[in-house]
């Protein structure tokens, strides 16, 4: 299982994917899967076993970026 | 809830059975499908996804169980057939020549995302590349610190090879930093471009 966050622009998912990294996260860029309906068709993958969820909330809430999180297989 | 028995039987039956019992239900309503097998388990779970319903899987023992709702019609153009495909020929006659490390040309940052999310769907769809090349700033992919390292390893362990431009290496003094794939040269790499099924420059 892996965490997917999903934004509402490319715009978004590119600062979000700065944001992350400078903060030290892992992260993949994938393509958001064809069940789930995104304005945006990039999203980020996180592995749950080295991502604090609230962690990523926080950096990400404070920047002003509004997401969703799936779970996906 | 409906059931359909599948066990014991051989691609496409499982899958005109689903297609079938599905196209009989109301919206919905909840279908049950029994397998035997992982094979036929992974293709009726492709052929569900393509008509965009959920699926859910779970497994006792040997045997399979697919949970559906029907969430739309069944597409009337489908064919269940197209949806057999047999273990190991899930690789497919095309390559992949990555000549830069970004995708299409365009904002530079943009391309840089658009090829990592490139690469890292590529282990998700049935359709896996049977080779990769990388030349010229390509190569960067295939480094220590590439972006998609992981991504491309996944694909080499699910045999999709990987050739790397040796005089790119060199010329890049990058040689001792592949993390991925094996070099190779113009000759090798002429013919694995010639004899493709087709190739995809992203």
């Amino acid at each position: 299982m892996n965490y997917l966050l999903i934004f509402e622009s490319t715009h978004h998912v590119m600062k979000a994917e700065k944001l992350l990294l400078a903060a030290g996260f892992r992260l993949d860029i994938i393509s958001t899967p064809k069940e789930i309906s995104s304005a945006c068709g990039l999203s980020i993958r996180m592995k749950p076993e080295n991502t604090d969820l609230e962690m990523v909330r926080l950096v990400l809430t404070e920047n002003g970026l509004t997401f969703n999180i799936h779970e996906k297989k | 809830m409906k059931t359909v028995d599948a066990r014991g039987k051989l691609c496409p039956v499982p899958l005109i059975m689903t297609k079938k019992a599905l196209t009989e239900m109301s919206e919905n309503e909840t279908l049950e499908v029994l397998l035997d097998n992982d094979t036929s388990a992974k293709n009726v779970t492709r052929m569900l996804e393509e008509f965009r319903m959920s699926v859910s899987l779970t497994k006792n023992g040997n045997i399979f169980k697919l949970t559906v709702t029907k969430t739309g019609e069944v597409p009337e153009n489908s064919h269940a057939e197209d949806f057999c495909e047999i273990e190991n020929q899930e690789i497919s006659n095309y390559v992949i020549a990555f000549q830069r490390n970004t995708l299409g040309e365009g904002n530079a940052d943009l391309g840089i995302i658009l090829l990592k999310a490139f690469v890292n769907t590529l282990p998700e769809v049935n359709a896996k590349p049977r080779k990769m090349v990388f030349l010229n700033a390509g190569i960067f992919l295939a480094i220590n610190d590439s972006p998609v390292l992981e991504a491309l390893k996944t694909l080499e362990n699910m045999g999709t090879e990987i050739l790397v431009c040796g005089t790119c290496l060199d010329f890049y003094e990058k040689k001792n930093e592949l993390a991925v794939g094996k070099v190779s040269n113009m000759y090798d790499i002429l013919e694995v471009l010639a004899t493709a099924g087709s190739v995809l420059y992203p």
